[in-house]
């Protein structure tokens, strides 16, 4: 996959990450994968068409999300319930938009659809012949993957 | 009487933080509206003084919603809520008659500053 695909979302899970939870995320090397698989307990899911197009997954623990729903709500929260979970696909969603902004900086206009949230441990998402780029962030409540899986879209499949 | 102040937004914690600033502030938040259809249905309904309207939400989005609610009434006031790359939106929205924006994340300080401006104090 291309860096300038990957980029994007390095800078803006760099920028919001440290935006919404007031300290500045780590990060751990990028992983290549074949296509997309998680491990993790919460997956949230962006569809990204246009330009370029594939799925970009959000994914971490729910001891992760639990914390990062906590920080951004202001208080903590006793269990993942629809606000907490609006939260987290709010985070998500504000690093895509970001990244989309940044895309189309570099003349690569995209849409992402709204996210979806998958609950569950080894979930399997293909993104069939997508490669993927796995991006770590450490931060103080755990760590927090944005998996980018995203290709140049040919004019054939229009 | 507090001034009252309408929240359109499809995320439920962007609604529930909206409010929380705004209460804070001393202000009175009437209704929430999930979608830009529900705003339109509400505000001829309600007329509240301000109404906060996020982009991208389903049913009818915040640019279409700005445009109808402006046609049949010119005076209400409108604050978009944008998330960062939705710069030309806003710039259509400003020129359909929303009078100013918030951006994501959003500073609590911001969004009083914004509100106070077009309505004054609660």
């Amino acid at each position: 996959m291309k860096v300038e695909y990957v980029n994007p979302f390095v800078s803006s899970g760099h920028k919001i990450l440290e935006m919404i939870l007031q300290e500045k995320p780590g990060r751990d090397k990028l992983t290549a994968l074949p296509t997309v698989f998680t491990s993790d307990q919460l997956n949230i899911t962006v569809g990204v068409t246009g330009a370029i197009q594939g799925t970009v997954i959000y994914g971490m623990s729910l001891v992760t999300a639990d914390k990062v729903a906590s920080v951004m709500i202001g208080q903590p929260i006793k269990t993942f319930d629809q606000l907490a979970a609006s939260a987290i696909a709010e985070l998500c969603n504000m690093i895509s938009g970001n990244a989309l902004m940044l895309l189309s900086e570099a003349g690569l206009v995209c849409d992402i659809a709204p996210p979806t949230l998958i609950r569950g441990s080894n979930t399997n998402i293909s993104t069939m012949d997508i490669p993927a780029v796995v991006i770590p962030f450490v931060i103080s409540q755990g760590e927090f993957k944005i998996t980018v899986g995203l290709k140049e879209r040919h004019v054939a499949e229009e | 009487m507090p001034k009252n102040i309408m929240i359109t937004d499809d995320a439920l914690f962007m609604r529930v933080m909206l409010k929380t600033i705004l209460v804070g502030a001393g202000y009175s938040v009437s209704h929430e509206a999930g979608n830009g259809e529900e705003a339109l249905n509400l505000y001829r309904e309600h007329k509240p003084d301000l109404v906060l309207m996020d982009i991208t939400m389903p049913v009818m989005d915040g640019l279409t919603a700005v445009k109808e609610i402006k046609k049949e009434f010119p005076d209400c006031n409108i604050v978009m809520c944008t998330a960062l790359g939705q710069k030309n939106t806003v710039v259509e929205a400003i020129r359909s008659g929303a009078k100013d924006f918030i951006v994501k994340p959003f500073q609590a300080e911001r969004v009083i500053e914004s509100v106070q401006k077009i309505i004054g104090a609660p």
